[in-house]
């Protein structure tokens, strides 16, 4: 316990906040029923991300992240919102849920076991990380952020729902990646690729999201797409 | 296993012709594709001018790997180092590549504009150029960073051509396929990150002298094959595909079935034979899914009532073939002999089922777009008046069935002898039951399509070369069986 608390003594201030800032933007834009606040805590995610990056001594990572994340992705899930003008309303402010709980307990436990998998594979290489959990607390944080995105992916039916988790589990996964690999040139090269990719897939998620809409109305967007009987 | 994949180094430097055809067979498709959505060819004869440079550049490695065996490229940008590399499997593969897509661009002028397909039309050029670049880097590249880039590039390419139809279901198909294959890449990317903080590098050759078998590596190698057995539509990841070329048009699907889903198969085998090399349990699990994959592919082919669902799920079954074939690749105790026939036979019937399907799926649209009924009960009475796309059908059914001399023949003998030698009988069992299930829903869909007592109906006439773009292609599969030699030859690996 003591040693615990000696670890945690040993956290940078700044780099704890940023990380509790971290998790708490990514929790309420996983679980925020209200979609266009979700929004805007993606859009706080990424700046905190872009802080997180210069923190950890990457600032090409920093500059990829406030480009891409805060510049180009965050637009994309307002474009698919139709709430381009600030002001403007949206027929999509909120999203229903409305799922059988044994559907839900299974994919909450598929989520959990694939975390699991995962988290055993990080403990088995934890001995030569490149940066400590333990002196990082930003990395702990991308744990939390990687599981959270991950029981939500599962958990929500929502298009625009999962595409914002899908952001946040790349966000979790490149912080593991960092803390895994460290931040070589090599990895830096890796996550920005990564991050160009979720910028390129929320743009094509956004446009068909839009193209759904102007198809078949808002209810599209809650079944998976599926077709109205399926569900039932 | 490795030196197959042409994983050491090379004895000749390329020569200056060789980075050019290298640079053509890499940009022009991109550059093409961006120059078509400018100015949509409306005729084929401007596209096959255009591909000229692509089959020639093609054809330039070939006989540079002819005369030189093995060639690396490496350059470091900013310390990163990436390099390609050209060995016979490439060079078949790449040329695998610029046939089919050459075909499909050929295909496209007519089909667009015989089919109401809006305003997104030209948008197909662009995203078509980038896959088949995309593709053609997969199959030179020997760096985690590379390939990583490359396979992201094809799939998000992929995603768009598939939803460019427009209609709601093929959105709805679209948007899933984009999500499963977005976290696909997450998973990938993880295993990456492994490999890379474990041994601090990404390039394969360096990897394959610094991996030792142990936990990383196993777990690097399930993630990596999660994420791309998700991408390659293996069993049981496979549910995305079929809705997904449900309402995609017909050069599109064709492209993707052929090409697209085998990047993704041929990353995992490269990936596996360096961190699993004679790993008992992995490839065993994959094989025991390929026996489930033919069985029910071929349930569910048997089955429908769709013609492009029938094409789709035939491809789900025709891929648990060369699942089936992974024990015997990277298994251990595998005597040489038995494993030389297990890969020429996995590379031939992935290229025969690339050429077949390609032509199936076209000889498919061709008979949806001219009946304009897509169930298998209104083709009734094709027979007589399209008769030409239905023989495409019939010579492409023959290399799915294997029946001689087709490569699927020559493919599926070879794997059977290698499975009778290292005495596997399971999977011969599989191999026999997988033929059989393919001859009953063939034999089904051609039950409907000669049935005599059907009415008239008004057909509408096809573009000129389409029939015959399908027919080459299916020609072309049936010629690999007879022609097996040449394949087989480039296929050795480039081993001095």
């Amino acid at each position: 316990m003591i040693a615990f608390f000696e670890a945690v003594a040993a956290f940078h201030v700044v780099e704890v906040l940023l990380a509790l800032g971290l998790v708490v933007s990514a929790l309420v834009c996983l679980f925020d029923r209200h979609l266009v606040r979700a929004c805007y805590f993606f859009v706080v995610f990424a700046a905190a991300m872009t802080v997180a990056w210069w923190q950890l001594g990457a600032p090409w990572l920093a500059t990829a992240e406030l480009v891409l994340g805060l510049g180009l992705t965050g637009p994309c899930f307002f474009y698919a919102l139709g709430h381009v003008l600030p002001g403007a309303s949206s027929s999509l402010e909120r999203d229903t849920f409305s799922e059988p709980r044994s559907r839900v307990a299974i994919r909450v436990l598929l989520a959990l076991a694939w975390f699991v998998m995962v988290g055993a594979a990080i403990r088995t290489v934890i001995a030569d990380m490149a940066y400590s959990p333990l002196e990082h607390p930003l990395l702990l944080a991308g744990v939390v952020i990687a599981a959270s995105a991950l029981g939500a992916f599962a958990l929500h039916r929502h298009l625009l729902r999962r595409l914002l988790a899908f952001n946040l589990l790349g966000s979790g996964v490149f912080m593991l990646l960092a803390g895994v690999a460290g931040t070589s040139a090599t990895a830096q090269a890796l996550i920005s690729v990564g991050l160009l990719v979720a910028w390129l897939g929320s743009m094509l998620g956004a446009l068909l999201i839009r193209q759904l809409l102007h198809l078949e109305g808002v209810e599209a967007l809650g079944r998976d797409g599926k077709p109205e009987e399926d569900v039932t | 296993m490795i030196w197959r994949f042409g994983l050491f180094d090379s004895t000749f430097e390329p020569l200056l012709p060789t980075h050019w055809a290298l640079l053509v067979a890499l940009g022009l498709p991109l550059l093409l594709g961006m120059l078509a959505a400018l100015f949509p060819p409306k005729r084929a004869w401007p596209v096959l001018l255009a591909s000229v440079p692509v089959l020639v550049s093609g054809l330039m490695l070939l006989s540079a790997y002819d005369q030189a065996g093995l060639l690396r490229w490496q350059w470091e940008i900013a310390g990163i180092q990436l390099s390609l590399r050209l060995n016979g499997l490439s060079v078949l593969m790449l040329l695998m590549t610029q046939v089919i897509g050459v075909a499909a661009a050929l295909y496209t002028p007519g089909y667009l504009r015989l089919s109401e397909t809006g305003p997104l039309a030209r948008w197909l050029w662009p995203l078509m150029g980038v896959v088949l670049s995309a593709l053609s880097l997969i199959w030179l590249a020997t760096d985690l960073l590379t390939l990583y880039a490359a396979l992201e590039l094809m799939g998000l390419a992929a995603v768009g051509m598939l939803m460019l139809s427009g209609k709601a279901p093929a959105l709805v198909a679209g948007m899933r396929y984009l999500l499963l294959a977005l976290v696909g890449s997450l998973t990938y990317l993880l295993g990456v990150a492994l490999i890379l903080g474990h041994w601090g590098r990404l390039d394969l050759p360096g990897l394959t002298e610094v991996v030792e078998p142990g936990p990383v590596a196993w777990f690097a190698a399930a993630l990596i094959g999660a994420g791309l057995a998700l991408k390659a539509a293996l069993f049981p990841l496979h549910a995305w595909l079929t809705p997904v070329h449900e309402s995609a048009w017909t050069p599109v699907s064709a492209l993707h079935a052929a090409l697209v889903i085998k990047a993704s198969l041929f990353i995992l085998l490269q990936l596996w034979s360096i961190l699993l090399p004679d790993a008992f349990y992995a490839p065993r699990v994959i094989a025991w899914l390929g026996m489930l994959a033919i069985v029910w592919g071929g349930l569910l082919a048997w089955r429908t009532d769709s013609l492009k669902t029938l094409v789709a799920s035939s491809t789900v079954a025709q891929l648990g073939y060369l699942m089936v074939a992974f024990p015997l690749l990277l298994g251990p105790d595998i005597a040489p002999l038995p494993r030389a026939l297990a890969w020429e036979g996995f590379w031939l019937q992935l290229m025969g089922h690339a050429f077949a399907k390609a032509a199936m799926f076209m000889a498919a649209g061709n008979l949806i777009l001219a009946t304009g009924e897509s169930t298998l009960k209104g083709l009734a009475g094709t027979s007589r008046r399209l008769p030409l796309s239905l023989l495409v059908f019939g010579i492409a059914s023959i290399t799915l069935m294997g029946l001689p001399p087709s490569s699927g023949f020559t493919a599926k003998w070879l794997l059977l002898q290698a499975m009778v030698i290292s005495q596997q009988w399971w999977a011969v069992a599989a191999l026999l039951i997988g033929t059989l299930l393919t001859a009953a829903y063939i034999f089904r869909l051609f039950r409907y399509c000669f049935d005599e007592t059907a009415p008239r109906h008004r057909y509408q006439p096809l573009a000129p070369g389409m029939e015959l773009i399908a027919l080459t292609l299916a020609l072309t599969a049936l010629a690999l069986g007879l022609l097996a030699h040449f394949p087989l030859e480039l296929m050795h690996g480039g081993s001095p």
